[in-house]
C-alpha cells in the first residue's frame, strides 16, 4: 500500500476529523457570535456554504453590519452596568478569598495547628457542590424563613442578617464556595518560598511576625496574585450563583446574556455580551500566564527543604478557630439542604417540624427521568471527550501538534454561558439544526471539559515511551493498530481518571444545561433550578442531595484511580 | 531473508546533516556491525532502514526491493531496542505473539478480526490458535524462557527481558534483524553471555543482522563485517581482522584496538622499504606510499622488548620505562623514546619479572608491522 494512502486511512483521517470537530463546534460558533455582534441577527454559516441564496443573505447581513451593539454596550445603561457589576463582584470575591486564605494557607503550610488534617480534608467539600445548590442553600439559611434569620431575630435583630438576593449574598456564596480553588496553590506558595531566607532574617534578630511581613509574604506574592486571577475568572464565569440569587434590578453580565437570549431572543444583545465576556476572560487568562511566565520553577522542582513548623499555641489556636469557621459555613449549608430534603415542613424554626422520606420517594417516581438524563448526557460526554482527548494527546505528544494543543485550551477561557450562546446561535437553523437536541448538549459538555481530560491523558501519554509504540509498528502493526492495542491500554488509567472528572463536572454543570437542555432531556441540574424557581424547595433539596452523593462517590473513585496511576512511569 | 543495499543515503534534521554518503552492501545472512562513537549517526542509519526516519536522499533496498514507499510496518524488519521496548501490559507470551496476531489480523474476515483484536487486548478472553501457540512456545524454548511465558515482563531480569525482545523480533521471521545497542543495559558478565547467545542464534537461523554498538570489542567479537562511522560518514568497511591490521585512518587505528600514532615525513626508500623521519629518529616500513606527510601506526603488541637478544627486527630504539601496568596475561609499558611516548604490550608468563620504572630498554619493530596512513 502507498505510504500516504495508508497514513490517510488511519491516524491522518482521525486527525482530520478532530480538526473538523473543533472547527465546527468551537471555532465557527465563536467566530459566528462575534459576527452576530455586528449584524444584530443570527447568520447562517452552514446554510451559506450549501446554498447560494443563503450566501447572498449572509453577505447582505455583513454589509449592513453596524457598531450599534458596541455603542449600546458602552452607552446603553444596563449592559454597561452589568459588566461593571460583574467586574466589581469578581474583584470583591477574589480579594476576600485572598484575605481568608492567607491565614488558612499559612496554618496548613507552616504551623502545627490542631485539627490540621481535618480542616484540610473539609476544605475540599465546597469543590464538589455545584454553585446553584450552594446558592439555594443560602436562601434556605438566610432567606426570610431561614433558620439563621430565626436565630438572628431571636437575638434581637431585625429583618434578615444578610439578604441572599443581593450582590452581598452572591459574593458571600462565591467566597465560601470558591476559596478552596485558591487555598491549595497558596499552601504550595507558602511551602516553596525560600525558607533559608527566612532563617537568615530570623538570625539577624527579626521577630517572627516581622519576618512574615517582610520576607515570607513578599516571596509568596506572585503566587498569590495568580491565585487571585484564578478566583476572578471563576467568579466572573460563574452562572449558578447569580442566576439563583440576582434580583431583577441587579445587572450581572452572565445573567443579562442569559435573559437576552432565553427571554427576548435578542441575538445581537446576547452576542455583544458574549464577546465582552470572552474578552474579559481572555485578558484574565493572559495576565495569569504572564505572571507565571517568569516564575522560577527551580524552587518547585528542587528538593523540598524541611520546614520548621510553628508550634506557638497563641498563633495556632486562633488559626484553627478561624479555619474552622470558614469551613463550617459550606458544611452547615449542606446540612441545611439535607435537613430540608427530609423535612415534612420547615417554617421559621431552627429545625424542621417533622421528618420524612417522601421527597425522595417523589423524586424516584416522578423525576427519575432527570437522573437518567444526567447520567446519559454525562456518559455521552465522557465517551466523546475520552475518545477525542486520547487522540489529541497522541497528536500533541507524538506529533507535537501545537494547533491542537492550543485549541484544547480555548474552552478553558470561554465562560460556559458564552459558549452556550455561541452554539445556540450557530446551530439554530437548517442545514445543521442541532439546537435543542441531546447531541449538541453532549458536544457542548465535552468541549467544555476537554481541557481537563486532555491534561490527564497528555500526562499519561508522556509517560509511555515512544519506542514501545515503534516496537509495535516494527512488528507489523499499523500506527492505528499500535495506538489501539498498545498505547491505548497503557493510557487506560489516565483516561479513566479524566473520564470520571468529566462525568462529575458534567453532572454539576449549570450554565450549558440551563441554557441549552430541551425539556425532554432536562438533567438534574436543570430540574433543581426549575424547582428552586417554582419555590419547590423540598424536592429541589432531595435532588441536590442525590446529585452531591453521585458526585462524591465518583470523585472518591477518581482519587483512588489517579493515586494508583503511577505504576507505568 | 534478505540483503540490504544502501546507496548514497543522506539524512538532514532541520537543515543539519546527520548522515551523508552512506553506502553499504550487506549480504544475505551476514552479521554486520555499525560501530562508532556516540552521536555519529548509527541509530539514525538503523531507523532509516526500519522506516522510522525518511531519508533526505538516497535509496535503501531490502532483498532487492526498494523500500522507499514502504511504511515501517510493511518492511518486515525485526527490531531489538536498547530499552527492549517490551509491552508492559502484556505477559511474555503475548509480547512474543504480537506480530503473529498482526498477521492474522491482516488476512482474516471481519469476525475473526474482531476476535484477534480482542485477544490482543486481553488474551484470556480469546484463545490462541494452535499454530501460534506452538510457534511462540518453540521460540521461547529456543531462548530458554519457556517457564516464564506467563510472567509479566516487569517480573523478568534484564537478560531475560533482552531475550524476550529477541524472541519477539525473531518470531516474525524478519528479512533483517536490527539491533540498537542491545547489550548496553546489561552488566559486564551478562553481556558476554548474551554476545554468545545472539551470535549462536544468528548463525543457526542465518538471519541478516545489523548490530549497532559503540563498543569495538563487541563489534570485533561478534560481527562478520564492521562499518566504522564518524560524524555521519562511513570511514571504513571490513572484516574485524581487516580493520585491525589495515585501518585506513588514524581514527580507526585508535578506535579499533589500541595504536601508537606518530606523525612523520617520508625521506626516501631503500630495498623496497619506505624510510620515515619522526623527530630525530628514522623508521623503516614495508608499506608503500606516495604521500610525503604520513601517520605512522604501530600496534603495542608489535613492539618487542629485546632482552639482550640480537637486534634483527630492522628497526630498533632505546627507551626509558615511564610506567608499567600489569593487565593479567600482558604487561603494558609506557615508554619514552626521545620526545615520543609509546605503548608496548608484552606477554606475561608467571615468573617473569616486570621491569622497573626508569629502567632503560631496547625495542625492536619489524618493518612489516609499521603501517603508514
Ligand atoms: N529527531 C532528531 N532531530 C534532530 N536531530 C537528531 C534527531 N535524531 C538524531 N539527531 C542528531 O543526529 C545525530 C546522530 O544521532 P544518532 O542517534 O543517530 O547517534 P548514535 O550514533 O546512535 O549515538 P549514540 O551512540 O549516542 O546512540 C546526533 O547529533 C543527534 O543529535
Ligand atoms: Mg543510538
Amino acid at each position: 500500500m502507498n505510504k500516504f494512502k495508508q497514513n490517510f486511512m488511519g491516524l491522518g483521517l482521525i486527525k482530520l476529523l478532530i480538526y473538523g470537530f473543533f472547527l465546527l463546534f468551537l471555532i465557527i460558533p465563536l467566530l459566528s457570535v462575534f459576527l452576530v455582534a455586528f449584524t444584530d441577527e443570527p447568520i447562517n454559516v452552514f446554510g451559506s456554504l450549501v446554498s447560494w441564496e443563503q450566501m447572498q443573505i449572509t453577505i447582505d447581513q455583513l454589509k449592513n453590519a453596524t457598531l450599534d451593539n458596541f455603542k449600546a454596550m458602552f452607552t446603553y445603561g444596563s449592559y454597561f452596568r452589568g459588566l461593571i457589576n460583574s467586574l466589581k463582584l469578581s474583584l470583591i470575591v477574589s480579594l476576600w478569598v485572598l484575605i481568608i486564605c492567607i491565614p488558612i494557607a499559612y496554618g496548613i503550610a507552616r504551623t502545627k495547628m490542631p485539627f490540621k488534617r481535618t480542616i484540610s480534608a473539609l476544605c475540599t467539600v465546597p469543590l464538589v457542590i455545584p454553585t446553584f445548590i450552594s446558592a439555594y442553600a443560602f436562601i434556605i439559611m438566610f432567606g426570610r424563613s431561614g433558620w439563621v434569620t430565626y436565630i438572628y431575630e431571636k437575638m434581637g435583630g431585625e429583618g434578615m442578617l444578610i439578604d441572599p438576593y443581593s450582590m452581598t449574598g452572591i459574593a458571600i456564596v462565591q467566597i465560601f464556595f470558591f476559596f478552596p480553588y485558591a487555598l491549595w496553590p497558596m499552601v504550595a506558595a507558602f511551602k516553596i518560598s525560600d525558607i533559608s531566607l527566612e532563617e537568615a532574617s530570623r538570625n539577624m534578630g527579626s521577630r517572627g511576625w516581622l519576618t512574615f511581613i517582610t520576607v515570607t509574604f513578599p516571596l509568596a506574592l506572585p503566587g498569590m496574585l495568580s491565585t487571585l486571577l484564578v478566583i476572578f475568572a471563576v467568579s466572573f464565569s460563574d452562572f449558578g450563583t447569580p442566576i439563583i440569587l440576582a434580583p431583577n434590578d441587579l445587572n450581572l453580565i452572565v445573567v443579562d446574556a442569559y435573559r437576552e437570549i432565553s427571554g427576548f431572543f435578542n441575538w445581537g444583545g446576547a452576542a455583544i455580551l458574549t464577546v465582552i465576556m470572552i474578552a474579559v476572560a481572555g485578558v484574565v487568562y493572559w495576565l495569569q500566564n504572564y505572571l507565571l511566565k517568569d516564575k522560577n520553577y527551580d524552587v518547585l522542582s528542587g528538593k523540598p527543604k524541611q520546614v520548621k513548623l510553628n508550634k506557638n499555641k497563641a498563633l495556632t489556636i486562633p488559626l484553627t478557630i478561624f479555619s474552622g469557621i470558614v469551613v463550617l459555613i459550606p458544611i452547615l449549608a449542606m446540612i441545611t439542604v439535607f435537613l430540608q430534603s427530609i423535612a415534612t415542613t420547615w417554617g421559621r424554626d431552627p429545625l424542621p417540624s417533622g421528618y420524612t422520606f417522601d421527597h425522595y420517594r417523589t423524586i424516584f417516581t416522578s423525576s427519575l427521568g432527570n437522573i437518567q438524563n444526567s447520567l446519559v448526557l454525562a456518559g455521552g460526554a465522557l465517551i466523546l471527550s475520552a475518545v477525542i482527548a486520547t487522540f489529541v494527546s497522541y497528536f500533541v505528544v507524538r506529533q507535537r501538534s501545537t494547533t491542537l494543543d492550543f485549541m484544547t485550551t480555548i474552552p478553558l477561557i470561554v465562560p460556559g454561558i458564552a459558549f452556550g450562546i455561541a452554539l445556540i446561535q450557530t446551530f439554530n437553523t437548517a442545514p445543521l439544526q442541532l439546537t435543542g437536541t441531546a447531541l449538541i448538549l453532549i458536544i457542548a459538555y465535552s468541549i467544555r471539559r476537554l481541557p481537563y481530560m486532555v491534561r490527564s491523558t497528555v500526562g499519561t501519554m508522556r509517560a509511555i515511551k515512544q519506542d514501545i509504540e515503534e516496537a509495535a509498528v516494527s512488528l507489523g502493526a499499523s500506527t492505528l493498530t499500535a495506538a489501539t492495542t498498545v498505547v491505548g491500554p497503557l493510557m487506560l488509567p489516565g483516561i479513566a481518571a479524566g473520564s470520571i472528572l468529566v462525568f462529575v463536572t458534567v453532572i454539576k454543570e449549570t450554565s450549558v444545561s440551563i441554557l441549552m437542555a430541551p425539556a425532554e432531556w432536562a438533567p438534574m441540574s436543570l430540574a433543581i433550578f426549575q424547582n428552586v424557581l417554582r419555590a419547590e424547595y423540598y424536592s429541589a433539596a432531595a435532588m441536590s442531595v442525590i446529585l452531591v452523593i453521585i458526585v462524591l462517590v465518583l470523585q472518591a473513585i477518581a482519587n483512588k484511580l489517579s493515586g494508583g496511576n503511577k505504576s507505568h512511569e | 531473508m534478505g540483503s540490504v543495499l544502501i546507496e548514497q543515503l543522506r539524512k538532514d534534521f532541520s537543515g543539519l546533516t546527520v548522515l551523508q554518503d552512506i553506502n553499504l552492501d550487506i549480504k544475505e545472512g551476514e552479521f554486520f556491525a555499525l560501530l562508532g562513537p556516540s552521536g555519529c549517526g548509527k541509530t539514525t542509519t538503523m531507523r532509516c532502514i526500519a522506516g522510522f526516519e525518511t531519508p533526505t536522499s538516497g535509496t535503501i533496498k531490502i532483498g532487492d526491493k526498494n523500500v522507499a514507499n514502504l511504511a515501517p510496518n510493511e518492511r518486515n524488519c525485526g527490531m531489538v531496542f536498547q530499552s527492549y521496548a517490551l509491552f508492559p501490559h502484556m505477559n511474555v507470551f503475548d509480547n512474543v505473539a504480537y506480530s503473529l496476531n498482526i498477521k492474522e489480523l491482516k488476512k482474516s474476515n471481519f469476525f475473526k478480526k474482531a476476535g484477534v483484536y480482542t485477544r490482543m487486548l486481553n488474551s484470556k478472553i480469546v484463545k490462541y490458535p494452535q499454530h501460534i501457540e506452538r510457534k511462540v512456545m518453540d521460540i521461547l524454548e529456543y531462548v530458554e524462557l519457556t517457564e516464564h511465558a506467563k510472567k509479566l515482563t516487569s517480573e523478568l531480569s534484564g537478560g531475560q527481558q533482552q531475550r524476550v525482545a529477541l524472541a519477539r523480533a525473531l518470531v516474525m521471521e524478519p528479512e533483517v534483524l536490527l539491533m540498537d545497542e542491545p547489550l548496553s543495559n546489561l552488566d559486564l558478565k551478562l553481556r558476554h553471555t548474551m554476545r554468545n547467545t545472539i551470535r549462536r542464534i544468528q548463525q543457526d537461523l542465518k538471519i541478516t543482522t545489523i548490530f549497532v554498538t559503540h563498543d569495538q570489542e563487541e563489534a570485533m567479537s561478534m560481527a562478520d563485517r564492521i562499518a566504522v562511522m564518524k560524524d555521519g560518514k562511513i570511514l571504513q568497511v571490513g572484516t574485524p581482522t581487516d580493520l585491525y591490521s589495515n585501518p585506513n585512518t588514524p581514527f580507526i587505528a585508535d578506535f579499533v584496538g589500541t595504536s601508537n600514532i606518530l606523525s612523520g615525513k617520508v625521506v626516501g626508500s631503500e630495498k623496497g622499504e619506505t624510510i620515515v623521519q619522526i623527530g630525530n629518529q628514522q623508521i623503516k616500513s614495508s608499506a608503500q606510499t606516495d604521500k610525503k606527510d604520513v601517520q605512522v601506526i604501530i600496534r603495542p603488541e608489535n613492539i618487542n622488548v629485546l632482552n639482550g637478544a640480537p637486534d634483527n627486527f630492522g628497526n630498533s630504539f632505546e627507551g626509558t620505562i615511564h610506567l608499567a601496568t600489569y593487565l593479567g596475561s600482558i604487561v603494558r609499558y609506557d615508554v619514552r623514546v626521545g620526545e615520543h611516548q609509546l605503548l608496548i604490550d608484552t606477554t606475561y608468563e608467571s615468573g617473569d619479572s616486570i621491569k622497573k620504572n626508569g629502567s632503560t630498554i631496547r625495542l625492536g619493530v619489524s618493518p612489516e608491522r609499521v603501517l603508514l596512513i
